[in-house]
């Protein structure tokens, strides 16, 4: 049968992937950013993983105003770079996993989780950058990937808890599935950063930091901070972690910690970034 | 009102009718989801992108999308104005697009998010367009990030002041 053998969450910022694409990670800039993915690098290069179920926001790429899905999962063969204004990224395509997509897509539904189903898509920095950040520049990816996509934009976004619960059906659909895969979920974005207004540039190192403690071990307790909470603490594009809960609810009960990494700044944003495998 | 988007909306989109009063859920602090919307404006400097802002804001953000495709960027390039008479924008909208006042774009219901689309296409990064909004000059502002960033002691709540 498939397992969830290991969770990844790590930011997604834009500039990340600008700093692969123009081979700057080692500037001084970057270099205390990359430096804290080297374990996770060599790490996944044992794992071998054959699908990342990889929960990541679109940015006003693939979806515009018109059509908000809470939660969309991609069932489709490939998807490509967005062109998010600056022309796509140079990185390779994305293969997805259409059979095991299908299979979660279903199973969550009956599940009581009304999922959208996306067959075609572009993927922008939120779905690409944390792949450069954990495989760098391959010709190809060595993952084959299951986009799911949560709206974090439009308010109201989903609460922590129903991100937590869906990461808990996805782990009973996953194993539910007869061939025996190596199946990661990461989940991606955040840590604090407000990207609009006056108050923009705000970061809460204390806060993200006591949030990374909470994903270790049995403790529940992020699962019921209120939006309000994630907005006056760690900014308006903060609410991302949220995202980071479905990967956290799909390792089970209680995880174990592999590696942790935390970096202020990266553009406007804290870089956070943790592995946890379950406990079981 | 000087705003007068391309949707028929009605003007008083900011005030929930009152009729929802279960709770929205099993967890957060509210009550019920007016409570809720009005903690939402209740963060100095902070333009939570409610269901009120995208109704408001719709064309405005699907012209930003529109420059996602390089054709579009191209004729935005040429002709900035002729570009915006396509759409059916408020004069304010479209004045504060050839601003590039972003303050007054997230007013008007705009998104970050969408809004790249324009700061982008002008080969602005995130950090130069979003320093803009704060009253800081670029070089301020990155100074400020690398720092450490802004803190939250006393901007998250305008009527609790902490």
């Amino acid at each position: 049968m498939a397992r969830i053998t290991a969770g990844v969450g790590s930011s997604h910022i834009p500039l990340l992937g600008v700093a692969v694409d123009q081979g700057k990670t080692t500037d001084d800039y970057f270099t205390p950013i990359f430096s804290g993915y080297e374990w996770t690098k060599e790490w996944i290069k044992g794992e071998k993983p054959d699908v990342i179920i990889l929960v990541y926001n679109d940015h006003a790429s693939a979806f515009d105003a018109n059509i908000i899905p809470t939660f969309a999962i991609g069932t489709g063969e490939r998807y490509k770079p967005a062109d998010e204004g600056w022309g796509p990224r140079e990185v390779p395509d994305v293969i997805g996993e259409p059979d095991l997509g299908w299979h979660i897509a279903q199973s969550l539904i009956l599940d009581e989780f009304d999922m959208t189903i996306i067959n075609e898509m572009d993927v922008d920095h939120g779905l690409t950058v944390p792949l450069s950040m954990m495989f760098g520049q391959p010709e190809a990816w060595p993952v084959k990937v299951i986009p799911l996509a949560v709206n974090v934009v439009t308010y109201p976004v989903p609460t922590g808890n129903r991100c937590w619960l869906l990461g808990e059906a996805i782990r009973r659909a996953v194993e539910s599935y007869p061939e025996d895969l190596n199946v990661q979920i990461w989940g991606t974005g955040g840590m604090s950063h407000q990207l609009q207004g006056p108050r923009a540039g705000l970061i809460n190192a204390d806060w993200d930091n006591t949030f990374m403690d909470g994903l270790v071990g049995t403790s529940d307790k992020n699962r019921t901070i209120p939006h309000i909470e994630y907005l006056r603490e760690t900014g308006s594009e903060g609410i991302e972690m949220v995202m980071w809960l479905i990967m956290r609810g799909a390792l089970g009960a209680e995880t174990r910690l592999l590696h942790r990494h935390y970096h202020v700044p990266c553009s406007n944003t804290a870089v956070g970034h943790i592995v946890l495998e379950p406990v079981t | 009102m000087s705003d007068k988007g391309a949707s028929d909306t009605p003007e008083d989109l900011g005030e929930p009718k009152g009729e929802a009063t279960g709770a929205i859920g099993p967890v957060g602090n509210q009550g019920d989801i007016a409570e809720y919307l009005e903690e939402l404006e209740d963060i100095p400097g902070t333009r939570v992108y409610t269901a009120a802002r995208a109704r408001k804001g719709y064309w405005l953000n699907q012209f930003a999308m529109s420059l996602m495709k390089e054709e579009n960027r191209t004729r935005w390039r040429a002709d900035e104005k002729a570009y915006l008479d396509e759409w059916q924008l408020s004069d304010a909208v479209k004045q504060a697009l050839l601003d590039r006042d972003y303050n007054r774009l997230l007013d008007l219901g705009g998104n970050i998010y969408f809004l790249a689309k324009v700061f982008s296409t002008d080969g602005l990064s995130f950090l130069q367009a979003v320093s803009t909004m704060t009253g800081m000059s670029v070089v301020e502002y990155k100074a400020m990030m690398d720092a450490g960033g802004r803190s939250p002691e006393g901007v998250r709540s305008i009527k609790g002041g902490y």
